[in-house]
């Protein structure tokens, strides 16, 4: 669009307007312009960025982690808040709740960290050479990696107890893979919530039926087994669903 | 060839949205013409390797889509502006165009350098440094332009590129398709006959999924006087080859 000779615009107010092109025999001011401009409105990436681009060894996809929906610190607070919430709630009623409201809560983030309707430039994203199924894991995990800082560092304000403190890891994993599998097949992130909550809620009222505890789905180590099958089960859906082949959905 | 496409298909379930379309293009602007729903913009989105085709051969800058590895490297190649193309509102236009560079595996150290260049040749300069919710629908149109143009593609795909843009800003905006037009192919995916007289050397008309008619814009204008109805001549053109096509499928 920019070219002036083309459609007369004029150049009043940039470097290089009304220049003096006969003094100047050979410089291509243009390319000087846009040498400065790229100095002026370069961006310096923060520590976390430089940092996450030297790990992942793409400053894409480093970038591309950075904007994830539910790393950003709105998300972050209301994490924190329903975890420090659930915190208290055990501190007073002696009930194990922070460690079942952390599946949840690393369920919703991971739902929303990529997809149609999350992801302001999901379509375009689809388009770039760093491939979305990547930006979609190094979220996906970078989300859980998250989740469960702030899920242990509740359990830990609780004082829960220490199976209990990590107890609720693989339960959250199996979880947290369901509601990443529910929302890539359903290209929704809602669906992908609906799925990770009912899922959890299903597994400590079942617990709760079979058992009188409700913590049992937190406690019981012949449901770890169970766990880890669904989080692999969930997994290879996800691959299946994100994979490019000949389609007609 | 930059584009190769044989007896290609997309569908949605049981909608058929791309039937069958044969199409090649090298360097020069291609317009894709249509009426709504014509399949132009699934075509267009199966070029930019964000739809997989159904079935049918599709060969992009000489290499197939369907691998990871080509189609990595077609990808760095590409420039794509979508129709509905989402946005940042907290990202500046340099922030925005930059993360694209980026995801576009262009080299860190040109990413300034390029970023400056495609927003100054989109005529963005001044607002480089406003935040994407204070620009208007135009100026979100043209930094979507910039992003697709960053990293200098050979093959460019643009969808209703000129919705939302002032009569002066398409002026200005076929200027540089033209100029794109004469190392890149350029698709433009348009409803809007004028952009493809004036800035295209070839066009396709697509209706139904299929291309009713390939060939230069004069070729158009020309099947106009077989009783097509306009204001322009390439209106003309493009309402007697539609006409003609829904009879014959009417007929068959």
């Amino acid at each position: 669009m920019n070219d002036p000779s083309a459609t007369g615009r004029s150049d009043e107010g940039r470097p290089g307007a009304g220049r003096p092109d006969a003094g100047l025999a050979g410089v291509d001011l243009d390319r000087v312009w846009i040498g400065v401009a790229a100095q002026v409105w370069r961006r310096e990436p923060g520590w976390l960025e430089r940092l996450a681009g030297r790990l992942l060894r793409s400053p894409g996809l480093a970038r591309a982690l950075l904007t994830t929906p539910s790393l950003l610190v709105p998300w972050l607070i209301a994490s924190i808040a329903v975890l420090a919430a659930g915190a208290a709630a055990t501190l007073s009623s002696g009930q194990p709740v922070a460690p079942l409201l952390a599946p949840a809560v690393a369920a919703a983030g991971i739902a929303y960290a990529y997809g149609p309707g999350v992801d302001p430039a999901w379509e375009l994203a689809g388009s770039m050479a760093v491939s979305d199924r990547m930006v979609l894991l190094v979220r996906a995990l970078s989300v859980f990696a998250m989740d469960s800082a702030l899920g242990i560092a509740a359990c830990a304000a609780s004082g829960a107890a220490l199976g209990i403190t990590f107890g609720w890891l693989v339960p959250m994993t199996a979880v947290s893979a369901l509601a990443l599998a529910a929302a890539t097949v359903a290209r929704s992130a809602n669906v992908g919530v609906a799925a990770g909550l009912a899922g959890w809620a299903i597994t400590i009222l079942g617990g709760q039926a079979a058992t009188g505890k409700f913590t049992v789905a937190v406690q019981a180590p012949v449901l770890v087994l169970p766990y880890l099958a669904v989080a692999a089960a969930c997994l290879a859906a996800v691959l299946y669903a994100s994979r490019v082949s000949k389609g007609n959905r | 060839m930059n584009i190769e496409i044989t007896d290609l298909t997309r569908r949605f379930g049981r909608t058929q949205a791309v039937a069958g379309v044969d199409l090649t293009a090298g360097p020069g602007v291609f317009g894709l013409l249509g009426p709504n729903g014509a399949g132009k913009t699934t075509l267009l989105r199966v070029m930019a390797t964000v739809l997989p085709p159904t079935s049918g051969r599709l060969r992009l800058l000489d290499r197939d889509p369907g691998g990871y590895g080509p189609r990595r490297e077609i990808r760095r190649r590409l420039g794509y502006l979508p129709q509905n193309l989402g946005y940042y509102p907290g990202f500046t236009v340099c922030e925005f165009v930059e993360y694209f560079a980026l995801l576009k595996d262009m080299p860190a150290a040109k990413v300034p350098a390029a970023v400056a260049a495609a927003v100054e040749r989109v005529d963005l300069g001044v607002k480089a440094k406003a935040k994407l919710r204070t620009l208007s629908g135009g100026m979100l149109r043209r930094v979507g332009i910039a992003q697709a143009i960053v990293n200098d593609p050979e093959l460019l795909l643009l969808d209703e590129p000129t919705a939302g843009l002032d009569p002066e800003q398409r002026v200005q905006f076929r200027a540089l398709l033209r100029d794109l037009g004469q190392r890149a192919t350029v698709v433009v995916s348009t409803h809007l006959v004028e952009d493809v007289g004036a800035a295209c050397t070839e066009v396709a008309l697509m209706d139904q999924g299929k291309v009713v008619f390939d060939g230069t814009p004069d070729e158009l204008t020309a099947r106009g006087t077989e009783g097509g109805t306009g204001d322009a001549p390439l209106e003309r053109g493009y309402t007697a080859v539609l006409a003609q096509a829904r009879l014959a499928q009417a007929q068959s």
